[in-house]
């Protein structure tokens, strides 16, 4: 036979051959092996933010500010030269005029002359005294 | 070799689903069953040894698909996989040389020796002693002369996947030719 001619003869056919089923068993065996993709790969899911969420932040700076200015007033009124006044205060109010109280804590703290000096200071005159009333 | 218009078509159909996030590992499956067959030839007649070529279009699917987002559509998708193929298949050739001390000039006997030991085959010595002639070729009219003859690929399609020009393929296919001619001619 001619060189030229075994070209012709072969027909393009290599005389190769693989194993049965080879290329089904090839693509299904790749196809389940290729690597996840990066963008395959889940995104976490991000929520929207509620109203709570959002001003949240600013509630609890508010909250620290009360609190801080709540500590500095009660600081404030345990100190000794507060400057509450004491009529404001009812306790100290119905204790003063509770007169047993003034009579039992105040008085005796105040000599009976010192009371006789500012009352003549103060332009007293004992004949203007109703003794029948003290009798 | 798909190579018609409806493949081009095709092509075109499956590079869009291929870009797309969703749809691309789907479109890759549908890769793996039109081209593992050709691409497989392809590397056979260069490695001439099944499981070698096995391996190796594990490799280039492997390849593609890790980069398969740099893959732009400007060139053909079978191009771009049959590049693949081939340097795939150069670069096992040159590791195997390198691996068993064979120089250059002594890479088509250790391809006759693969030949010699395929076991994949269908028994008809013609088809064998033009492998083992092929074998005798230097690398690149190697080939040429399996894109042509084997795949009957166009030579345009040769130019793209090579890199060399249309003129060029034709005189190394036609050398090719003369020095198989020439092999048989010796052996009768």
């Amino acid at each position: 036979m001619k060189s030229q001619d075994i070209l012709s003869e072969i027909n393009h056919q290599s005389g190769m051959t693989v194993p049965d089923g080879f290329f089904d068993e090839f693509n299904k065996r790749m196809a389940e092996n290729l690597p996840v993709q990066e963008w395959e790969k889940e995104q976490p899911v991000i929520m929207p933010r509620t109203f709570w969420q959002k001003v949240r932040p600013y509630v609890y700076m508010a909250a620290m500010f009360m609190g801080i200015w709540c500590m500095m007033k009660s600081f404030d009124m345990m100190r000794g030269d507060s400057p509450l006044p004491i009529e404001k205060n009812d306790q100290l109010v119905s204790a003063i005029n509770n007169d047993a109280f003034f009579n039992d804590y105040f008085v005796p703290a105040v000599s009976e002359t010192d009371i006789y000096d500012e009352l003549y200071d103060e332009g007293f005159d004992p004949s203007m005294l109703d003794t029948t009333e003290i009798d | 070799m798909p190579s018609t218009n409806d493949q081009n078509f095709n092509d075109s159909k499956l590079i869009e689903r291929l870009r797309d996030k969703k749809t691309c590992r789907e479109a890759f499956g549908d890769v793996l069953k039109i081209y593992s067959e050709p691409l497989y030839w392809q590397i056979r007649r260069m490695v001439e040894n099944h499981d070698d070529t096995n391996d190796i279009l594990q490799n280039t699917f492997m390849k593609a698909w890790s980069s398969i987002e740099q893959f732009r559509g400007d060139a053909k998708l079978s191009t771009w996989l049959y590049k693949i193929a081939i340097n795939e298949s150069i670069t096992f050739l040159n590791n195997k040389r390198k691996r068993n001390n064979i120089s250059i000039d002594d890479e088509s006997s250790m391809l006759i020796n693969s030949i010699e030991a395929d076991t994949y085959i269908d028994g008809d010595e013609l088809k064998l002693q033009l492998r083992k002639a092929i074998a005798m070729l230097p690398e690149k009219q190697r080939l040429v002369f399996n894109m042509r003859y084997y795949d009957e690929m166009k030579y345009e399609q040769m130019s793209e996947i090579l890199g060399t020009s249309v003129g060029a393929l034709k005189a190394s296919y036609h050398l090719a030719v003369k020095k198989i001619e020439q092999y048989f001619d010796n052996l009768d």
